[in-house]
């Protein structure tokens, strides 16, 4: 069924992205290139305190005299970080929207072609959306339900002016300033992102999520996120890309950070699928991303779950920092790379507290003549006794002329600690391919359906309204890759 | 002149042995050549080296010994010949050595590392069509020697290549191995056993490709770490594009037994064919204590338990050994080390 929708849909669109489009709207945008004029326009234009500029521009600083990683096993041609623009702002957004009502048409006529009209999701779904577009929030929905639970819910530029406390004091707590090139880059010039709050003892009443958007050609997006389970909170947090067709690359290094207390819990689900280049391999946006949770809490727990389709190059490495004796950590990942896309993705497991657990199960799959990475550490501190950790690396290839890599690193210091690794890497069976076809079923369905059943350990994990829509896009991602 | 930067912990593949702390570059650069003494049965030649030597790959330090050593041992073993070589290193040192077993032909290649200071020794080591080579090596410890030893092999059609590695520990010993399998059928089949107590390292680094089709590697690394040593495996698995029917098998284990001791692994795979079968297990851990407590349960003292489990965990590793008189010589000093670290 999926598969023949979906051919339907791309026969429509004319194209194999399915999501390829660009809105045109009049941007206001930063100067071009990037000096500490353009911080403090941005900041200005945030309206943010003094602390928050020199906060940014101590970051920047740091960047001018940082290196660019080349550790990863992504190829690409040098960036010229003075020939983009850092900030870009729909104009209609200067007072910011009181309701939906009060929205640019174009800019829901772009989520409904996208599949997430706006209204149906706040109505059917229960989820509240805190819609990105490009840079500034244009749309937060069930602030009110939130407020009645106490969770804060907002744009992270209102969060620096009306939680200035909370920001101060987790704010590059897990993912310090200088932590690396692009978070560095990213705390420097961020434009928006989401905060959420979620007071003692509460369980989010609903799932939150944002849609990030990449949309004015030429600019790079900085989304900030910075989540805190207080002591004993709950909250699910679904984050989804989608971006429209275009050849020049582009860049987007975005900085995620989780803090989970004392018996907290925070469940952070991705699917993304940002322009993945041509089939020659042009263009494509390029993810460069710091994701890290800190387990600071006794009995805290993190679960990372992400679905990565798109993007000419993924750099990302959702981590864990088990701190508190008893904290969990996992990593649930599918990454699919297809035509010339180069991913290079896994998570870092820090057991530091005692009794700290950890799972992580990675899905990599190759076809075209893309390149797929799984590196990931599990390190054991001294202190860490009876630390446990499963992992579980699994990669399928279609096709000859594809990678697929594994890279994981083992470090224990604990004699209690007990660390379990294993890998494997294999194409798909010729035999399940044959049965399927003997019974019918076309090709390129059959493909989806047998990678499905590779994924499924990983799909599991997704909130449902997002499972179904994974499932589809694992389809979408391979079409054509066999035969 | 600038002076010589040594391999550190900032150096990917020397991520956990760091010879900058180890060794002065100083001591590394005034060391003299190695010398060996050498005994050889069987169809087995030696002479000096070659002066054009075959161009296999290397590691940092192995080209540093080949370009520092000013001489070393060739053994040379003709077609369809068989024989025995026994090498022993008399004097440490940057040092060379060129093996080189030609068609058909089969040696079985035992050798005990160095003492002294600082040994580093890049071996070259070429294997003809369908021929074989045993190699076994044994490095006591010696918490004082730094000492490397870096291997390039090449394999023809249908060569195969068996060798074992025991290390009891030194302040830096690597144990570093290029194999390429460069012809259909050849295959390679390693394994290990460090045992480390004290202050002991032990560093075992692996680089197999599979250059061409419907070849096989497997690996079997089995790694004790008490007191406060540091056991370490890296191993890299490389199928080249096209090399369909690549077979590589790939596991590294961890016993840790000291309450400062690391272990630290380091299994990867680069994979550039489909039709392959490619699988690594890794795992770190202390004696299962429920078989501890079977056994107990049974009447078996708790010393004892951990000493017959330890000899459990390591002994699939060492009957990879071949060689029945060997692998006894092999599996006293396994059982010494053992009683030293429980001692």
């Amino acid at each position: 069924m999926a598969a023949v929708e979906t051919r339907e849909q791309v026969a429509a669109l004319g194209e194999n992205y399915k999501y390829g489009f660009v809105t045109d709207i009049e941007m206001e945008r930063a100067p071009k290139g990037l000096s500490e004029g353009t911080v403090r326009y941005i900041s200005a234009k945030k309206g943010e305190p003094e602390w928050m500029l020199e906060w940014r521009l101590g970051a920047y600083r740091r960047w001018r005299q940082m290196r660019e990683p080349n550790w990863a096993r992504v190829h690409y041609e040098p960036i010229d970080y003075e020939n983009a623009y850092y900030y870009a702002a729909p104009k209609s957004s200067g007072d910011g929207p009181k309701s939906l009502d009060e929205i640019d048409p174009k800019l829901i006529e772009t989520y409904n072609k996208l599949g997430i009209p706006l209204h149906e999701q706040m109505l059917l779904a229960g989820v509240a959306v805190d819609a990105v577009f490009d840079s500034v929030s244009v749309a937060t929905t069930f602030k009110a339900k939130l407020s009645e639970a106490g969770v804060i819910f907002c744009p992270i530029s209102e969060a620096i002016r009306d939680y200035p406390e909370l920001v101060k004091q987790y704010l590059g707590s897990v993912v310090p300033v200088t932590d690396n090139f692009f978070a560095t880059l990213n705390s420097a010039v961020f434009s928006d992102g989401s905060f959420v709050y979620v007071p003692k003892g509460v369980r989010c009443p609903m799932e939150l999520s944002t849609y990030f958007r990449i949309n004015a050609q030429g600019t790079g997006q900085f989304e900030r996120t910075l989540i805190i389970a207080d002591e004993g909170a709950y909250v699910s947090y679904l984050e989804g890309c989608t971006a429209p067709k275009r050849d020049e690359n582009q860049l987007h290094a975005a900085v995620v950070e989780l803090v989970a207390l004392e018996g907290a819990e925070i469940k952070y689900s991705t699917v993304q699928n940002w322009y993945p280049g041509d089939e020659q391999g042009k263009g494509g946006i390029y993810n460069f991303v710091t994701k890290r949770g800190d387990c600071r809490g006794a009995r805290s727990k993190i679960s990372w779950t992400q679905v990565e389709t798109g993007s000419a190059i993924t750099w990302k490495y959702p981590s864990c920092i088990l701190r508190g004796d008893d904290s969990v950590g996992e990593f649930y990942s599918i990454a699919i790379a297809n035509h010339f896309q180069q991913a290079d993705t896994g998570t870092k497991m820090h057991h530091l507290g005692k009794n700290t657990r950890s799972r992580i199960i990675s899905k990599g799959i190759s076809a075209g003549r893309a390149q797929n990475t799984y590196r990931g550490l599990v390190s054991v501190h001294p202190r860490s006794s009876n630390a446990r950790n499963y992992t579980q690396c699994d990669s399928l290839l279609i096709g000859g002329k594809c990678g697929a890599h594994t890279v994981p690193y083992i470090e224990s210091r604990n004699r209690s600690a007990r660390i379990e690794h294993e890998a494997t890497t294999s194409k798909i069976a010729e035999d399940q391919l044959f049965y399927c076809l003997s019974r019918g079923i076309p090709q390129d369905e059959a493909v989806s359906l047998i990678v499905n059943g590779f994924c499924r350990e990983v799909l599991q994990q997704l909130p449902m309204e997002f499972a179904v829509e994974a499932q589809k896009l694992v389809g979408i991602s391979l079409e054509g890759s066999v035969g | 002149m600038s002076a010589l930067v040594l391999p550190n912990r900032r150096v990917e593949d020397w991520k956990y042995s760091d010879l900058r702390n180890a060794i002065e570059p100083a001591a590394v650069e005034s060391a003299p050549t190695a010398e060996w003494r050498v005994d050889v049965s069987g169809a087995v030649e030696q002479s000096p080296l070659p002066e054009i030597m075959p161009h296999g790959r290397h590691g940092e330090m192995g080209v540093v010994a080949a370009a520092r050593a000013t001489s070393g041992v060739f053994l040379h073993i003709g077609k369809g010949e068989r024989g025995t070589a026994h090498l022993e290193l008399v004097t440490a040192g940057h040092g060379r050595t060129l093996i080189v077993v030609e068609d058909g032909a089969m040696l079985t290649l035992r050798e005990a590392a160095a003492f002294g200071d600082f040994a580093n020794i890049a071996f070259d080591v070429v294997l003809g069509v369908n021929a074989q080579l045993d190699h076994i090596r044994e490095a006591a410890a010696h918490n004082d020697a730094v000492r490397v030893s870096d291997y390039s092999i090449r394999l023809a059609q249908g060569a195969a290549y068996r060798a074992h590695f025991a290390d009891f520990g030194a302040k830096l010993s690597r144990t570093e191995l290029h194999i390429a399998l460069e012809g259909e059928g050849a295959e390679a089949h390693l394994s290990g056993v460090s045992v480390l107590g004290d202050t002991g390292h032990a560093d075992v680094t692996t680089h197999i490709t599979h250059a061409v089709g419907n070849t096989q590697s497997t690996q079997l690394f089995k790694l004790i770490a008490g007191g406060k040593s540091r056991g370490v495996y890296q191993g890299k698995i490389s199928v080249a594009e096209g090399a369909n029917g690549s077979d590589s098998r790939q596991t590294a284990k961890g016993l840790l037994l000291g309450e400062r001791a690391e272990i630290d692994l380091k299994p990867e795979l680069e994979i550039l064919a489909d039709d392959v079968q490619c699988a690594h297990g890794a795992a770190v851990g202390d004696l299962d204590p429920e078989s501890l407590f079977y056994l107990r349960s049974r009447g078996v003292p708790e010393s004892e338990a951990r000493a017959l489990l330890m000899r459990a965990f390591l002994e699939d590793a060492v009957a990879e050994i071949a060689d029945e008189t060997i692998r006894a010589d092999v599996w006293s000093r396994v059982e010494a080390a053992l009683a030293e670290l429980s001692a």
